[in-house]
């Protein structure tokens, strides 16, 4: 053990001697500090923009007057994804969809004014972050310190020296590795700290994901400089590691998904949700089956044989069972496109049997709360916010408005806008903690197990390194 | 001729060279292929959904055969508007993955429907497309790093570098004909896919000479710097380095940062202010007395001013005017929206003066018309378009014509052409 702590030490002097590895340490360092400061400035103002949006949006709703209730259901509400702390780490998905819901009666809209649709083409060179610097530069900064470990040994024949010396091929691999693992620690510092200072749930498992993601990286840095007979060649070699595993696959393995599983375009989903629904029945038409048998189960419910004896308006009757209709479409059909993305995250994620970033970015977004999964609760509650709110405004219509007077088109029948006042707002209610773990094992265990595959293969690089220096 | 045959052969035997400039040929055809695939099931969509939608106002039209309320058909009638991809868009599909193409508005509130988003799988977004764009801004350089690092030191280092210099003949020349060969090699890599992309979905000469001029300056770039990187008497392996370092600098750690300063200057909240304060301003018209909102309407269309006032608690033609009086109370906001949004984008190209990824994808997205602007200028079109569409049915609102199946074919249409 005091072979390889000794060979671990030398290396790190060696590192510190040289002024380009301790420039390059301070350049990342610094940058990491950069992208979590703005990324936690950004991700705050965020945060309070959008609730001074929610207050405003609830104010209003709030403050309309008194009106008849189907108003009130095309006036709508405005729902605003909050967004999660840990953004400040890992933004994720968060600048690539919409956060601006309007939610109104018998549509669906879109979350809209998502920061990718408002920002020139830059943003898809990326975004300054903790999270992007430790996914994209901090093993090309690793290969620039690590590549000639052990090259750079037998390149200078000191490799044999020290081999005669009773150093042990292991004790040496182990030794280099071990160097750059203390490096990784001061790499991975700052981060760090801004993780443990945003310190909520989730934090535990992103520091696991991110020191296994550089362990890998010193392993495949120590394997390819013991297995290359040259420094120049091990340097290539990582380059080009690092070029199609970190660049080119993550941007792959999306293209194979797309053709693999089609999604609707929303125009397409509104059409087939507007077919479906005049299949069924066509409520304006008197002599519509569906709707003439409705009809009949509503006065057969009440025992009576004409809508105007009803205790209850019959136009909000139907207006509830219009809303039932039309919203267990969406849900049908958003549940539909909603799989159909996981599928296609599901084949990204077979990338990561080639790519180990591919599994660290599921894992990094999934505990970050910044995921296609987390977007989609967003919208799920909306949705069912939006039901909930559409069906007490059709009952208000149904007991609070006349028949009589609501089919008389000189009236404009408002009621007491207290009705709605006090309907409670929205509040979106994030994943618990066990459910999204559960979600992360996969990911993580993709990681551990690139580990320990490369771990393995200290064994025969090590074989073979000592048959070629003897 | 013989000497640049001589040193075409001096690469075909170097493995590296041979294996980079292959695969680079691959990706790029790859990238090529890719990009015709996917604008073509754009162009597939928008006929799918120009003949659904027609399908759907036919079904529509129906009960209009014996005449009806054009209120009625107005409110319900989608049109369908698109954006269809440009010859060149298969080299930067650019925004066209996360903004609509297709889009389906009727005669409402415009500002109420113009920014609905699209159906997309953000995780799939978030890494960015694989196209020809992609390979040229950010995998090129890294090929001419692997051709170029060790073109001097390589020969230092084997001891042939002397040798060389002592030849007769100029030793310039050489290193001129060395690079030019690779250059030409790189480029040709990259140009000819794309050449025979372009020539397939049936780009003008114009356009496939502005993307080769961008193609060749961006190398040329790289070039300088490879060149000036290997004429310092340093190794190989530290010529690598330090072009990697300026690779990572130039197109991963700047271009973000940059994202981040002008993201910060320029700050958008207009799009969700216009979108809160339009829906507002049509609802209280239910609270506003009729006459007022009319007024405001014949302002902006006199030609119905002398029409009868509005009577009833409700009247379509009430209701559409309340609708474009919205619309208009916040057009100084999407004014400025959309002028924040040029702002950006205008910045982002001045940065391309600086940074010649940002230039590079700036300038292609520009040509193939998949950037922000282009985005909105595809939403001028539909403003354009709805005008038309609203005017259409003001005739048989205010003039209270019977709306039957024949006017309903006379409907306006988005061009072909849009």
């Amino acid at each position: 053990m005091t072979v390889v702590s000794r060979i671990a030490r030398d290396e790190v002097r060696f590192l510190w001697r040289s002024r380009v590895a301790v420039l390059g340490i301070v350049l990342l360092v610094l940058l990491t500090l950069v992208a979590a400061l703005t990324a936690y400035q950004r991700q705050h103002m965020i945060g309070i923009e959008r609730a001074g949006y929610q207050a405003q949006a609830n104010a209003a709703f709030d403050a309309q007057p008194n009106r008849h209730p189907h108003r009130m259901v095309h006036y709508g509400h405005f729902v605003f994804r909050p967004i999660s702390p840990l953004a400040a780490f890992d933004p994720g998905i968060e600048s690539f969809t919409g956060h601006t819901l309007f939610l109104e009666g018998h549509r669906q809209n879109t979350a809209n004014f998502g920061d990718v649709r408002q920002s020139s083409m830059l943003v898809r060179f990326g975004q300054l972050t903790p999270a992007f610097v430790l996914q994209m530069l901090a093993p090309l900064l690793l290969i620039f310190l690590g590549y000639a470990m052990i090259a750079r040994e037998r390149e200078r024949g000191t490799l044999k020296v020290l081999l005669a010396q009773g150093v042990g091929v292991r004790a040496l691999i182990l030794g280099k590795l071990l160097a750059i693992v203390l490096v990784e620690m001061l790499v991975f510092l700052p981060a760090l700290v801004a993780l443990l200072l945003i310190g909520t749930t989730g934090v535990g498992g992103l520091v696991a994901g991110y020191a296994l993601w550089l362990a890998i990286w010193a392993l495949v840095i120590v394997l390819v400089s013991a297995s290359s007979r040259r420094s120049r060649d091990a340097l290539l070699a990582l380059f080009a590691i690092w070029a199609v595993s970190v660049i080119l696959v993550p941007r792959i393995a999306p293209d194979v998904a797309t053709d693999a599983v089609r999604l609707a375009t929303r125009f397409e989903t509104d059409i087939a949700i507007q077919r479906d629904l005049s299949a069924m029945g066509d409520s304006h038409n008197p002599n519509d089956p569906y709707f003439a048998e409705f009809k009949k189960t509503v006065l057969a419910k009440y025992g009576v044989t004409r809508v105007e004896d009803l205790p209850v308006n019959y136009k909000g009757v139907l207006g509830m069972e219009g809303e039932r209709m039309t919203s267990a479409l969406f849900d049908r059909y958003a549940t539909h496109g909603f799989d159909a993305q996981e599928r296609q995250n599901g084949i990204v994620g077979l990338f990561s049997a080639i790519s180990p970033v591919v599994a660290l970015r599921t894992l990094s977004m999934t505990l970050a709360g910044t995921d296609l999964i987390s977007n989609r609760r967003f919208l799920e509650q909306a949705e069912h916010y939006r039901f909930n709110l559409i069906q007490s405004l059709n009952r208000m219509q149904a007991e609070k408005v006349a028949y009589k007077n609501d089919t008389n088109p000189n009236l404009e029948n408002r009621i007491d806008r207290k009705n709605w006042q006090n309907y409670p707002s929205f509040t979106f209610v994030s994943e618990d903690r066990q459910a999204t773990m559960k979600r992360v094992w996969p990911s993580l265990g993709v990681l551990a197990l690139w580990l320990a595959l490369l771990t393995a293969l200290i064994v025969p690089v090590s074989r073979q390194l000592g048959r070629s220096a003897t | 001729m013989t000497l640049l045959k001589h040193e075409l052969r001096l690469i075909v035997r170097s493995r590296l060279s041979v294996a980079a400039l292959v695969l680079l040929l691959i990706l790029s055809a790859l990238s090529v292929w890719s990009g015709l695939a996917e604008v073509q099931r754009q162009r597939d969509t928008i006929g799918r959904v120009i003949t659904a939608n027609e399908q759907d106002v036919a079904r529509l039209a129906k009960p209009y055969e014996k005449g009806g309320d054009a209120g009625d058909a107005a409110y319900y009638t989608f049109y369908t508007t698109w954006d269809a991809p440009s010859t060149l868009a298969f080299a930067a599909l650019g925004q066209r993955d996360v903004a609509p193409y297709v889009l389906r508005i009727r005669a409402l509130g415009l500002e109420a429907q113009l920014y609905e988003g699209e159906t997309f799988n953000p995780e799939l977004a978030l890494p960015g497309r694989f196209d020809f764009a992609f390979v040229l801004i950010y995998l090129a350089p890294l090929f001419v790093v692997a051709l170029l690092h060790d073109l001097v030191s390589s020969e230092r280092e084997s001891g042939r570098l002397r040798l060389l210099s002592a030849m007769p003949g100029s030793t310039r020349r050489l290193w001129v004909r060395r690079t030019g060969l690779r250059f030409g090699l790189l480029f040709a890599g990259l140009a000819l896919p794309f050449l025979v992309g372009a020539v397939l979905s049936g780009a003008g000469i114009v356009g496939i000479g502005a993307v080769a001029v961008i193609v060749a300056a961006y190398l040329a770039f790289w070039f300088a710097v490879a060149l000036w990187v290997a004429t310092r008497a340093w190794t190989s392996v530290a010529n690598a380095t330090g072009l990697m370092g300026a690779w990572v600098i130039l197109t991963l750690v700047l271009p973000t940062l940059a994202n981040v300063v002008i993201a910060r200057a320029i700050p958008v909240p207009q799009g969700v202010d216009l979108m809160l304060a339009q829906r507002q301003n049509v609802h209280a018209a239910w609270e506003r007395p009729r006459a007022e909102t009319m007024t405001k309407f014949f302002k902006s269309e006199p030609e119905w001013k002398d029409t009868p006032p509005i009577k009833l608690p409700f009247e379509w033609k009430w209701y559409f005017a309340f609708h474009q009086v919205g619309d208009e109370s916040v057009a100084p906001q999407a004014r400025s929206y959309q002028a924040g949004l040029t702002a950006r984008q205008d910045w982002t190209a001045r940065l391309g003066w600086l940074l010649p990824g940002v230039g590079a994808q700036y300038a292609l997205h520009r040509l193939a018309e998949t950037d922000l602007k282009a985005q909105l200028a595809y939403q001028d079109r539909i403003r354009a378009f709805h005008a038309r569409v609203r005017r259409f049915y003001y005739p048989y609102l205010f003039e209270v014509r019977p709306f039957g199946s024949r006017d309903f074919a006379k409907r306006p249409r988005f061009e072909k052409a849009g």
